[in-house]
């Protein structure tokens, strides 16, 4: 509500009725004449009649007026804010990557990588020689030095496929330590695993043959890891992880240029000099190196399973996708040429690069530096993307513990790590599994800090998700035998939802129908008896089951993200209709999902469709015994007499709930807010505080402050010095993550 | 000097229904990088609906965030707050809200009693509401008095201006007989429910709404499932009118502008927000008969080509007080052919009587053909009144028979 400002004109039509006469009310009888401002300006003085002459002051106290329009989520100031630093952090940044003096100088990325590549062979090869004295010998220790990652290493050993054991020498990027799992990409369990201490034996052994001018990780985060047991095990994440990498030019590694010094008969195929990749076309990467060992592991055996064999059922499971016709000319002609060069055009290359270096920042501190002081401040400790160890574990850290802002910088600097950094969108490089889980997880981190934009732009260069190079059939050396996609299904779903959150829903649903159609062509094939790409398959029936149940969940969730964007597009009639559909591949969420549906309708304000489908949630829920379902029934019926105005009931049903589940959140809050509608202002704010008070880790949730904040203001004229209480609980228990804007102190 | 003391925090906040939370869900897979975590993430939103995370639309209310917008016919809602900031007691106060609107000014609070005495941290709180009837400027007038502790009687005001628009356009169309046509389009920003769309008709007719059908027993509105309006969106019920029969039979009463009746609109919005807007009363100019009116009694929708058919025509004089002497003289057109003697004489009719008359005829065209042709001479008057366009009906080939 806006308040009607405007000092003197504003008129007081209630004058006559006052003895004393101001002019400002003989004023204010000429009621029609709109001579009220609207908006800014605050109450003049002249309105606030007092029969006291000495009222004057009390209108400092008037000035405040309630309504104000505040977004809770996603306001594209946040995204403008961050794209505002870009500037700055550019520059930040630059001087960083060149002005590190490492330990290696010729390991260092970029600028200094460059040099790398006018080596000779042989000095790559010495360059490689140091490795081991710097990054590489101190690293085993580490892995050794934390015993929790190394059990948990051990623990995942077994399940390793048998190839992935074999000593194979292929380069990766850090070191040559690790095994590259040729058949056995991306399993979870090697996610998990931080350190890959049990596995160290057999690098161990390895000859450093694969010359790669890794980039020096330990120049590169020089200053974010001081000490080398960090450093070392960024290196162990990367390689344990499979982390295989083939020579980047974007990371600015001669690779063709640096033979495998231990020729293995047989690996006559040379590389493709740097030169012949034009910026015009680019041929995939022949990675000689891990041509050349795979060719040695292979070199023995003429039988052509031991490919096959290596790939393990459960990627082909989820790595299968069906590449366009384009696409799929390509990875034929890739595969028929082996080493030949196929000379693919540059557009249909991705090249991805970070297209801001740093977004890190605290919005909690800001704010605290601004109404609590620097004092305050300084005990805001947040983890950044130095403090944690620079690898998946320590990504997982900070996701966590919801410093997402900082996770979004860490992936930055591992993506920077495989050449993929600042400045290098547009340039050729090659990817890996992993360099795909980075971009994914980067990319819906700004998504989900609401960056939008900012993810937008790094998402661009990957095209629509189906360039051959994106494929593991382009990297027959390095993945061989190994076939799909190495895009995240989940990547696939938020390259599309992306959109919607930008404005262009119809964009979204398009996306996500192309998914859908794989997807459906997929389960098509499957229960043809096929395999997920169509060829014949010799997959067992349990396989194939767990196949379909994959594939199955994928399509539901597909359907899930066209009913959510459905639901934004405010077309309720096919957003329903497609949550129903949610239903046919989510039995187990039948009563949520009606409930959902419900809810849409009274959000129309079709009361009596909503009444029907609460009333089919009881009928569901009757079957499924437990308080999760009792307390959905009580839910409904607290909404339903929301919707029919009656807030009275609704509070009764809330608190009928939090009888049963007193840490209910959603009951509480809603409790509140009926309190609130009921005029009772204090027991409301009581209830929250109490409820937030009880356990702050859980409830500082934007919306519940939201309500509190909004509260506070209607409250009295303390409600700056609440606001700031709540900043300081949020500074304790909150990451660089959380939504500021719901405190409402800016 | 006299130093005041700040005694009083005084806000108004409009009470809209409060909105359900959305989040925008971000999952992987148990195989992507990091595992389970984004699910867990999820699953620790209390924002997010417990078993189905993924559903965007969450159970969370949160409070309105700006004033919004008004529209005729809803209901105003707002929370008045007093605090007293002070920390002396205050005595006898009285909070008073009152809405001026252009043409009137109505007292909203709930109760006119003075409250005797306010303890500082404490307030009175005061939730009040107004259907809205009238557009343009409303000013709610907040007015606080109340006695300090030193027995100074203080009074001070607070003005809070919103806008009334119209929520809903109604065009209404009348067809030449009986039948009202009412658009309604959604003007706001927000999808709207109609909750109710009804013709009260005025006395003179009985009303038979055609905005439904039965199927199997049911009856299912002709709108199904979008049972709402999008922004911007129009929607065209139909009304059929008949003038009751006490009124019918005086043809000279149902003249001139008549009175139809109004239309009774209520809708829903965000969470069962209620509206309800009556129309002023439609008017409807009956069409003027003039002296004699033909009106057809029955007529086949469908007939076969060059096949005679047969309509009803009814012939009443309208005329006050003359006695009227018709010859019928029928015409043809292009296509339709009249079948009998043209030039008959109908006799005597007098006034505000009427007679039935059988006629036959055939169409030598086939699709919509107008029935025209119709010529009633007054012998008295020397006064000829044509009949054209009085009906359609469709002319089918006689290959295709035709369903009685």
């Amino acid at each position: 509500m806006e308040d009607a400002g405007g000092g003197e004109e504003t008129p007081a039509p209630e004058a006559p009725h006052l003895p004393p006469l101001a002019p400002a009310e003989q004023q204010g009888l000429l009621f029609q004449e709109e001579t009220i401002d609207l908006g800014g300006d605050e109450f003049g003085s002249e309105e606030n009649e007092s029969v006291s002459e000495d009222s004057s002051p009390l209108v400092d106290k008037l000035n405040e007026h309630m309504m104000e329009s505040v977004l809770i989520s996603d306001s594209p100031n946040n995204s403008e804010g961050d794209a505002g630093e870009l500037g700055p952090v550019r520059d930040e940044a630059e001087p960083r990557g060149e002005g590190d003096p490492g330990p290696e100088p010729e390991g260092t990325l970029s600028p200094t990588g460059e040099a790398d590549g006018d080596c000779a062979p042989g000095d790559a090869l010495e360059d490689k020689a140091t490795v081991p004295g710097t990054g590489g010998a101190p690293r085993q220790d580490a892995a050794r030095e934390t015993p929790g990652s190394e059990a948990e290493a051990e623990a995942a050993l077994p399940e390793q496929t048998p190839p992935a054991a074999d000593p194979v020498p292929v380069c990766t990027i850090f070191s040559q330590r690790a095994p590259p799992a040729p058949g056995d990409g991306f399993e979870p369990q090697m996610v998990k695993s931080p350190s890959f201490g049990g596995a160290s034996e057999a690098p161990a052994r390895t000859p450093p043959q694969a010359v790669q001018p890794s980039p020096s990780l330990s120049t590169f985060f020089g200053d974010a890891a001081a000490s080398h047991s960090l450093a070392s095990d960024f290196f162990d994440s990367f390689t344990t992880s499979a982390f295989v990498s083939v020579s980047n030019p974007g990371a600015g590694s001669p690779a063709p240029a640096s033979p495998p010094p231990l020729s293995v008969p047989g690996t006559e195929g040379r590389p493709e000099p740097a030169a012949t990749r034009g910026p015009q076309a680019a041929a995939p990467p022949a990675s000689p190196e891990p041509f050349a060992h795979i060719q040695a592991v292979f070199a023995g055996s003429d039988d052509p399973f031991a490919t096959a064999l290596s790939m393990s059922e459960m990627d082909r499971r989820n790595d299968a996708w069906l590449p366009s016709e384009a696409t799929r000319g390509v990875l034929r002609a890739v595969a028929a040429q082996q080493r030949g060069a196929v000379f693919v055009d540059k557009e249909k290359l991705t090249m991805p690069g970070l297209r801001f270096d740093n977004i890190q920042g605290d919005a909690v501190k800001d704010l605290m530096l601004r109404f609590l002081g620097e004092k305050a401040a300084a005990k805001r400790q947040v983890l950044n993307a130095s403090s944690v160890e620079p690898s998946f574990v320590g990504l997982k850290q900070l996701i966590s513990c919801r410093n997402w802002r900082a996770a979004v910088d860490l992936c930055g600097r591992l993506l920077t790590a495989h050449g993929q950094g600042y400045g290098k969108s547009g340039l050729p490089t090659s990817h890996t599994t992993d360099s795909l889980q980075l971009w994914f997880v980067r990319l819906a981190l700004l998504v989900k800090l609401g960056l939008f934009q900012n993810a937008e732009m790094e998402f661009e260069p990957f095209g629509n998700l189906d360039q051959p190079d994106l494929y593991y059939e382009y990297y027959p050396h390095v993945y061989p035998g190994r076939r799909g996609s190495m895009v995240p299904f989940s990547m696939r779903i938020l390259h599309a939802e992306l959109q919607q959150y930008l404005g262009n829903p119809q964009e979204s649903l398009d996306r996500l129908h192309r998914v859908k159609t794989v997807c459906s062509k997929i389960l098509a094939n499957l229960e043809q008896g096929l395999a997920e790409d169509g060829g014949m398959s010799s997959v067992t029936q349990e396989g194939r089951q767990a196949s379909i149940r994959l594939w199955r969940s994928r399509l539901g969730r597909v359907m899930y993200s066209m009913a959510n964007c459905l639901l934004l597009m405010k077309d309720y009639v096919l957003a329903v209709e497609a949550y129903h559909s949610v239903i046919t591949y989510y039995p187990e969420q039948e009563p949520q999902l009606l409930s959902g549906i419900g809810r849409i309708a009274l959000q129309i304000g079709d009361i009596k469709t909503a009444e029907k489908y609460f009333q089919d949630v009881e009928k569901v829920t009757q079957k499924l015994d437990g308080l999760q379902g009792k307390i959905m029934v009580l839910m409904n019926r607290a909404f339903l007499y929301l919707g029919q105005n009656n807030f009275a009931e609704a509070h009764r049903f809330f608190t009928e709930i939090l009888r049963m589940d007193p840490a209910n959140a959603v009951a509480n809050n809603n409790a509140a807010v009926c309190l609130l509608y009921l005029g009772k202002l204090k027991d409301s704010l009581r209830q929250l505080e109490a409820m937030v008070q009880r356990d702050p880790r859980h409830y500082l949730h934007e919306s519940v402050l939201f309500n509190l904040t909004t509260m506070y203001e209607l409250e009295s004229s303390r409600s700056m010095q609440k606001k700031q209480s709540l900043l300081e609980a949020v500074a304790s228990k909150e990451g660089d993550s959380f939504n500021t804007q719901c405190l409402k102190l800016a | 000097m006299f130093c005041f003391v700040l005694l009083f925090y005084f806000t108004v906040m409009r009470l809209t229904k409060p909105t359900l939370f959305t989040n925008i869900p971000v999952t992987c897979e148990e195989k992507d990088l990091p595992g389970d975590l984004f699910n867990q993430l999820m699953r620790d939103d209390p924002s997010t609906v417990n078993g189905a995370e993924v559903l965007m639309l969450g159970e969370m209310l949160t409070l309105p965030q700006n004033f919004g917008n008004i529209f005729l016919g809803e209901t105003f809602s707002s929370y008045i707050s007093v605090h007293n900031d002070s920390n002396q007691v205050v005595k006898d106060i009285l909070v008073k809200a009152d809405l001026q609107t252009s043409s009137q000014r109505l007292n909203l609070s709930a109760s006119n009693a003075a409250v005797a005495e306010l303890k500082p941290d404490c307030c009175i709180d005061d939730v009040i509401h107004h259907e809205v009837k009238e557009i343009g400027t409303h000013i709610l007038v907040c007015a606080v008095s109340y006695t300090t502790q030193a027995g100074e009687k203080m009074y001070f005001r607070k003005f809070f201006k919103f806008q009334v628009s119209n929520i809903t356009m109604v065009n209404s169309f009348y067809t030449d007989e009986v039948f009202l046509e009412a658009q309604i389009q959604n003007i706001t920003t927000s999808p709207m429910f109609m909750e109710k769309v009804s013709l009260e008709p005025s006395i003179m007719y009985n009303v038979t709404e055609l905005n439904s059908v039965s199927q199997a027993g049911e009856c299912v509105s002709t709108f199904r499932s979008r049972a709402y309006l999008q922004p911007m969106d129009t929607r065209q019920y139909l009304y059929c009118l008949k003038p009751k029969k006490e009124f019918a039979e005086k043809a000279g009463i149902i003249k001139g502008v008549t009175v139809i009746g109004k239309l009774d609109i209520v809708w829903k919005t965000n969470l069962g927000e209620r509206g309800r807007l009556q129309t002023s009363q439609l008017q409807r100019m009956a069409p003027g008969y003039g002296d004699v009116r033909l009106s057809l009694e029955a007529i086949p929708d469908t007939v076969n080509l060059e096949e005679p058919f047969h309509i009803t025509c009814k012939i009443t004089n309208c005329s006050s007080e003359r006695t009227m002497d018709l010859v019928l003289e029928m015409c043809n057109t292009n296509s339709i052919h009249w079948c009998g003697i043209s030039g008959r004489q109908l006799g005597k009719l007098h006034p505000s009587s009427s007679l039935c008359l059988a006629l036959t005829l055939l169409s030598s065209v086939q699709g919509l053909q107008s029935v025209s042709g119709l010529r009633l001479t007054d012998t008295f008057l020397k006064r000829t009144y044509e009949y054209d366009d009085i009906a359609q009906v469709c002319v089918v080939s006689s290959a295709i028979k035709v369903e009685s």
